[in-house]
C-alpha cells in the first residue's frame, strides 16, 4: 500500500512537469505581450523593454521554462500582475472555496446519484426509471453555465428563492478562517446560522456544477446494477433466501459501485474544470474566477500556478480514488 | 409415499421481442422423499429453468408461467409471495449451481457470506455467532482443510473445488430437505469432479436429503441417482429408473444421448451425434418436438403426445413402443445414416 502511493507520488511529479510544459508552452503562443501587460497602459517603448529584460522575457523559451521550474521549486509561485500580490497568497485565499463548493456539489452527485442508478436499475424501464433517464439526459445535454444563468435567472432573480451570488451574505459575521471553507469554519467555531447560510449560498452554484457529474453517476452506476443484479453470486444469494434489500444495497452495491467510482474520480477533474464558468456567473470567489480573470488579463503566473493547482488536486483525487479500490475490492487489494 | 415435491403441467413462456418463446411446455414431475433425481438434456433444454421457476428464481418478466402447480410438501409453490418463496428457498430447498468461480460474491469474504447466507435460511432468528459456529461446522462436513482459514478468505483465494464445496457447505447449512444440483460438477476438473461427487452423495446419505441433480453428463447421473428424467426443448421426454434409461431407452433421443456418451474403450470418432438442431421455440412443432431430428419419424408424431407409462416406474413421450423400436446401438447407427 505505502509503496503504491510511493510510487503514484514519484508519477505525479512527473505528470505535473508535462502539465507544466503544456501550460506554458500554450500560455506563451497565445497573444499578447506580456512585458507591455506588466508595463501598464501608461508604460512608454522604453519602459516595456525594460520589464521585458527584467522580467527575462527576451530569452528563448526553454530558458524561460527552465528558470520557471527553478522558481517553483523555491516555492516561488511568482506575482499576479491583476491581484499585485503573490500568488501563493491569491491561491491560499481562493482556493478554499472552490474546494468548498466542489466537495458540495460532488456530494450532491454522489448521495443522489448512486441510489438514483439503483432505483432505476431496479425498476428497469418502468415509468421511475424513464424519469430518471431524463434527468440523466438532461444532466448530458444541458451545458453548465447556461443552466447556471437559468437557475440564476430564475430561481433568484425571478422568485427571489436564492442568494445571487458570493459566499455570504454582505452583513453576515464571517467566521475567523481555520480551514477557509467557510461552511465548515462556522462548523468549527460553533456559529451555525453562518453554516446554512453558506450552504445556501453555494446550492445554485452546486446545483449547475454538479448536474453533468449527477447524470454521468447515475447512467454509469444504473448499467453496472443491471449487470450485477444479473451475475451468478446473486442468484445464489437469492436461492440462499437472502432478503431483496440485503441483496440489492449490500451485495450488488458494493460490486457496482467499483466502476462508478472510477467515474466518480473523473467528474471531479470535470468539476474543477467547470468552476471556471459556475464561479464566473455566480461571482463566487474562488480559484476558477481567479483563473479567468488571470486569463482575460494574460496574467501568466497565475494561469501557471492555478493549472498545476488544479492538476495536482485531480491527481491526489485520483490516488484516494484508486486507494478506495483497493478497500472495496479484496481482488485489487492483494495486487498492491 | 406422498411425494415431497410435486410439479403438475408447468409451463412457463419468455415474452421476448421475438415472439413469446416456450421454454417449459406442460412438465409435470415428481420426487419421493429420499429419492434422487438426474435431469438431464442438452444445454437450452429447459431444465435449469424448470427448477428455477419452481422456486421462483426466474425473474418475472420476461418469464411468465401459463399453467400448472407445484407442490414443495403438500404446499402449493406457485402464487406465493416473494417473502414466503424465500423462508421455502433457504429453509427447505437448497441450490447448488455449475460454475463455483462465479456464485460466490467476489468482494465480501467466504465467511461474511455463509453468516448472511445461514441467518436468511432462519428468518434472521439465530445472531451472527451461532451463525458463524453453524458454518465452521458445515466447512467441515464438506471436508475443507482449514475452516477457519477458510472463512476468512476471499473467494478468489481458493480453488474452484474449495469454492463448490464452500456453496454446498452453504446450501445444506439449513439442513433443507431437497437439494437441486445445477450441473455442480460441469466446470470442475476429473479428479475434483469425482471428488464433489462422492461428497454430494456422502451428504445426500448423511441428511437424508432428497436431489434433483442437473446435469448433460449421464455418465454423471448415474454415479449419484437412481432414476432420471430427460428433458428435451422444454418438454420431458422420458422419464425412467437409472437402469432401464441405460438398457432399454425408449425414446429415440435418449437413445441418441446414450450413443454419444463417450466410453473408455471405444474411440472418440465412434460417437454419435444427433443430426440437425433443437426446433424454433418461438414457434414450436404441435406434436413431437424432436421428430425433425427423429429417424422414426411417423405421421402421427405431429399430433401432441404426453407422456405414458409403459411400465412400472417409466413412462416416455413418444408414439413408439418397447420393442418397435431397434435397441441401443442399432438405433445409434440408423441415426448415423440418417
Amino acid at each position: 500500500m505505502l509503496k503504491l502511493i510511493a510510487k503514484r507520488m514519484g508519477l505525479m511529479v512527473v505528470m505535473l512537469l508535462g502539465l507544466a510544459v503544456i501550460t506554458f508552452t500554450v500560455a506563451n503562443i497565445a497573444p499578447g505581450d506580456p512585458a507591455r501587460l506588466a508595463a501598464g497602459p501608461d508604460a512608454n517603448q522604453e519602459m516595456v523593454e525594460q520589464i521585458r529584460v527584467e522580467r527575462g522575457f527576451d530569452r528563448p523559451l526553454p530558458v524561460r521554462f527552465v528558470l520557471y521550474i527553478e522558481q517553483l521549486l523555491n516555492g516561488d509561485f511568482g506575482t499576479s500582475v491583476y491581484t499585485g500580490r503573490p500568488v501563493a497568497k491569491d491561491i491560499a485565499q481562493f482556493l478554499p472555496a472552490t474546494v468548498e463548493l466542489v466537495l458540495f456539489s460532488i456530494s450532491i452527485a454522489i448521495l443522489l446519484g448512486v441510489p438514483l442508478g439503483v432505483i432505476a436499475a431496479v425498476r428497469q424501464n418502468r415509468p421511475i426509471d424513464h424519469a430518471i433517464r431524463l434527468l440523466s439526459v438532461s444532466g448530458v445535454a444541458l451545458p453548465m453555465f447556461w443552466l447556471g444563468l437559468m437557475l440564476q435567472w430564475y430561481l433568484a432573480l425571478n422568485l427571489d428563492l436564492f442568494p445571487l451570488g458570493g459566499r455570504l451574505g454582505i452583513f453576515s459575521d464571517v467566521p475567523e478562517p481555520i480551514t477557509g471553507m467557510i461552511s465548515l469554519d462556522a462548523v468549527l467555531r460553533g456559529q451555525f446560522a453562518v453554516v446554512g447560510e453558506a450552504l445556501w449560498h453555494m446550492i445554485l452554484p452546486a446545483t449547475a456544477l454538479s448536474l453533468p457529474a449527477l447524470a454521468a453517476i447515475i447512467r454509469v452506476n444504473r448499467a453496472e446494477m443491471l449487470e450485477v443484479l444479473g451475475r451468478d453470486y446473486v442468484t445464489n444469494a437469492r436461492a440462499q433466501g437472502i432478503g431483496p434489500w440485503r441483496i440489492i444495497a449490500v451485495y450488488s452495491l458494493k460490486n457496482a459501485i467499483l466502476p462508478t467510482l472510477a467515474m466518480i474520480g473523473l467528474r471531479f477533474g470535470w468539476m474543477l474544470g467547470g468552476t471556471v464558468l459556475v464561479e464566473g456567473v455566480f461571482d463566487f470567489p474562488g480559484l476558477g474566477l481567479y483563473a479567468a480573470k488571470a486569463a482575460i488579463s494574460s496574467d501568466f503566473e497565475p494561469i501557471m500556478a492555478v493549472t498545476l493547482t488544479l492538476g495536482a488536486a485531480f491527481m491526489l483525487i485520483n490516488l484516494v480514488i484508486d486507494l478506495l479500490y483497493a478497500v472495496l475490492d479484496p481482488r485489487v487489494r492483494n495486487q498492491i | 409415499m406422498d411425494p415431497l415435491l410435486d410439479i403438475q403441467n408447468l409451463s412457463l413462456v419468455f415474452d421476448t421481442f421475438d415472439g413469446t418463446y416456450h421454454a417449459i411446455d406442460d412438465v409435470s414431475l415428481s420426487l419421493k422423499p429420499g429419492e434422487a433425481l438426474g435431469l438431464v438434456g442438452e444445454t437450452g433444454c429447459g431444465k435449469s429453468v424448470l427448477t428455477r421457476a419452481a422456486f421462483g428464481l426466474v425473474p418475472s418478466p420476461p418469464a411468465r408461467i401459463t399453467q400448472g402447480s407445484v407442490k414443495l410438501d403438500g404446499m402449493e409453490l406457485l402464487g406465493l409471495s416473494d417473502r414466503a418463496l424465500r423462508q421455502v428457498r433457504g429453509r427447505q430447498v437448497a441450490m447448488i449451481f455449475q460454475d463455483p468461480m462465479t456464485y460466490l460474491n467476489p468482494v465480501f469474504k467466504v465467511g461474511t457470506q455463509l453468516v448472511d447466507a445461514i441467518r436468511a435460511q432462519h428468518g434472521g432468528a439465530i445472531d451472527r455467532k451461532a451463525a458463524r459456529e453453524i458454518a465452521l461446522d458445515m466447512l467441515e462436513k464438506v471436508h475443507l482443510p482449514n475452516p477457519l482459514r477458510q472463512f476468512e478468505s476471499y473467494p478468489h483465494e481458493l480453488s474452484g473445488g474449495m469454492r463448490q464445496r464452500i456453496l454446498i457447505a452453504m446450501a445444506l447449512a439449513a439442513r433443507p430437505k431437497l437439494l437441486i444440483a445445477d450441473e455442480p460438477t460441469t466446470a470442475l476438473d476429473v479428479t475434483i469432479q469425482a471428488q464433489i461427487l462422492d461428497l454430494m452423495a456422502e451428504l445426500v446419505d448423511d441428511m437424508n436429503l432428497s436431489m434433483i441433480m442437473i446435469s448433460h453428463d449421464l455418465g454423471v447421473v448415474a454415479q449419484v441417482c437412481s432414476r432420471v428424467a430427460v428433458m428435451y426443448a422444454g418438454k420431458i421426454v422420458e422419464d425412467a429408473p437409472i437402469r432401464d434409461i441405460f438398457d432399454s431407452p425408449l425414446h429415440p433421443y435418449t437413445q441418441g444421448l446414450l450413443g454419444a456418451l463417450p466410453h473408455p474403450f471405444r474411440p472418440a470418432d465412434d460417437l454419435e451425434s444427433i443430426p440437425g438442431n433443437l426446433p424454433d421455440l418461438l414457434d414450436p412443432p404441435p406434436g413431437c418436438r424432436f421428430a425433425g431430428r427423429c429417424t422414426y419419424r411417423r405421421p402421427e408424431c405431429t399430433v401432441p403426445i404426453s407422456l405414458e407409462n409403459v411400465e412400472p416406474g417409466h413412462s416416455v413421450a413418444c408414439v413408439l413402443r418397447p420393442g418397435e423400436a431397434a435397441t441401443t446401438d442399432s438405433a445409434t447407427k440408423d441415426l448415423n445414416h440418417a
